[in-house]
């Protein structure tokens, strides 16, 4: 790859905003991705996503395009208080509640969608995104979300870490869990929101999980799988951005964008895999020499069979 | 006490002196986690008061330790020894200032009481279950409350964990502090707890240790027949 291809994002405006937007939203995906992950919330997240597009549908048939921000908004306020209401409730399954939550919205989405008279067209968008149309208010709505949503991390972060571990404790200690769930999940559903336009509903997922899967991979606390997600995040926009435009406009291979950058975000995902396997193969074989100092494997993973070469 | 209106345990009366230790003891599912979650203020109280310290129990919960079952809780959380230890001064520390050097010393320090000062920086996961139950007891031990309250600690806890479980608790209550704990272990129970409280969905006996689990109280709360073993633990045939 040309390296003044690595620059290119810095003089095209329309790739400039874009790469702008992608960076406020790896910052903000990795670090909520990473209370995502504590909680093991990936199916609250997928249910919000789904959630948020009939809002997302909605303002943008009474609106156009302006509504749907607003739209997005208030779908993503009022399923964050469903959801965090049914998954308090006990007594029924909490996955086949946000199935079936998550099934009828996207429905009554795709319903309004189908109204219009650029169906194929604007469900594309709303799945898929528009990275490269972003504009200076999406970018400031998007960077006020961010700065909301840190600050709430920033101010919640230790309550909701040790809600995270240890839920009796956290309630045994006086911490209101409820009230710190509802706090979590609007986090969630605002990460959402920002992300939905120019990533797609669809695709917001891949953003919220696989930064925080890359730096659980390598990290084994806190601050270093919130690091180590934002960085990939933010990279792997970066690279995905540059990979989708080179294809297009060099190669004339149409690759849209958002989906490039979740594949990336996949391909560092594996190679994380692969680094983590090697260094635990490292570990393994330096343990083998020294026993009495070894750590036992992490639990969970499978270790290798057979005594290592 | 009750979940959703069947009350789980009825007619317990009893009270746990500063500087003793009390056992709760009786069959799983005979409410000894209830009166647990009672004391911590996490389950109503249908009749009578359940008071800790003289107030409300879910008002004074600043002056309870409360140590879980290591089992419980996510071995893959990524999570250091003293990190855990440090949740217990969250409260102390508050919600916008970051953990000082006391908090740090006071976190040091309880985990040194539990003999662990050397596996601070290990992750909670990769430490055995008994490590873990003592990180847990370091970390209710760290805002040096008055009052601690544990559920079974020894189960599945190896003989050395046990020991540092002990020593710590010992020294706790020769400190002042007023522990009420579950437990299987009668050998333990005995060592260690002044009181113990018999419990299957009421109470049995609420008195002193040698007192309380003599055959019979064992066998009337058990329902069977009870066979006290050396090392102190229960087996109970039906009967």
């Amino acid at each position: 790859m040309d390296t003044t291809l690595l620059l290119e994002p810095f003089r095209v405006p329309y790739l400039t905003r874009a790469l702008i937007e992608l960076t406020i939203l790896g910052v903000l995906c990795g670090t909520v991705g990473a209370f995502v992950a504590l909680r093991r919330l990936e199916f609250v997240a997928d249910a919000l996503t789904h959630t948020v597009f009939p809002g997302v549908a909605i303002g943008f048939a009474l609106q156009g395009a302006d509504g749907v921000f607003e739209g997005a908004l208030i779908a993503a306020g009022i399923t964050a208080c469903v959801l965090t209401l049914l998954t308090r409730n006990r007594r029924t399954s909490d996955d086949a509640a946000l199935a079936i939550v998550l099934t009828a919205m996207f429905s009554i989405g795709v319903i309004v969608v189908s109204r219009s008279h650029s169906y194929a067209a604007d469900l594309q968008t709303f799945l898929f995104g528009q990275i490269l149309y972003t504009s200076r208010t999406q970018i400031v709505e998007t960077a006020v979300v961010a700065v909301l949503c840190l600050a709430v991390l920033a101010a919640l972060g230790r309550e909701l870490f040790l809600r995270s571990f240890d839920v009796e404790a956290a309630r045994a200690a006086g911490h209101r869990v409820g009230a710190l769930d509802l706090a979590l999940n609007l986090v969630i559903a605002l990460t959402v929101v920002a992300a939905v336009r120019t990533i797609g509903t669809a695709l917001v997922l891949a953003l919220l999980v696989v930064p925080a899967a890359i730096g659980r991979t390598l990290g084994g606390r806190l601050g270093t799988i919130v690091t180590i997600g934002v960085g990939s995040a933010v990279l792997c926009g970066y690279f995905g951005l540059i990979i989708s435009y080179t294809a297009s406009i060099d190669h004339d291979v149409a690759l849209p964008t958002g989906p490039t950058v979740v594949l990336t975000l996949v391909a560092a995902y594996l190679l994380a895999l692969v680094a983590a396997g090697l260094v635990r193969r490292r570990g393994l074989r330096a343990s083998a020499h020294a026993p009495a100092a070894g750590m036992p494997a992490p639990s969970g993973l499978p270790r290798p069979t057979g005594s290592p070469r | 006490m009750a979940y959703d209106r069947t009350p789980a345990l009825s007619r317990v009366d009893g009270r746990v002196p500063a500087g003793q230790a009390v056992a709760l003891v009786g069959p799983n599912g005979g409410g000894k986690s209830t009166l647990i979650k009672a004391v911590l203020g996490l389950v109503p109280v249908v009749a009578g008061a359940v008071t800790v310290a003289g107030r409300r129990p879910a008002a004074a919960r600043a002056l309870v330790g409360y140590v879980p079952q290591a089992a419980d809780l996510d071995p893959e959380f990524p999570v250091t020894a003293r990190q855990v230890v440090l949740m217990g001064r969250y409260r102390l520390i508050g919600r916008l200032r970051r953990p000082g050097r006391r908090d740090r010393a006071a976190a040091d320090e309880a985990l040194a009481l539990v003999g662990l000062a050397d596996r601070a920086n290990t992750r909670f996961g990769a430490l055995s279950g008994g490590q873990r139950q003592r990180v847990l007891l370091a970390r209710a031990l760290s805002a040096q409350p008055p009052i601690l309250v544990l559920d079974e600690p020894f189960n599945g806890v190896d003989a050395v964990s046990q020991e540092a479980l002990i020593d710590a608790l010992a020294r706790a209550k020769a400190a002042g502090t007023a522990v009420l704990v579950s437990t299987h272990d009668l050998a333990v129970a005995q060592r260690l707890c002044e009181q113990t409280c018999l419990v299957n969905r009421r109470q049995f006996a609420f008195t002193r240790t040698e007192s309380a689990l003599t055959s019979e109280l064992l066998c009337a709360c058990y329902g069977g027949q009870v066979l006290e073993l050396d090392a102190g633990r229960l087996v109970v045939t039906p009967g």
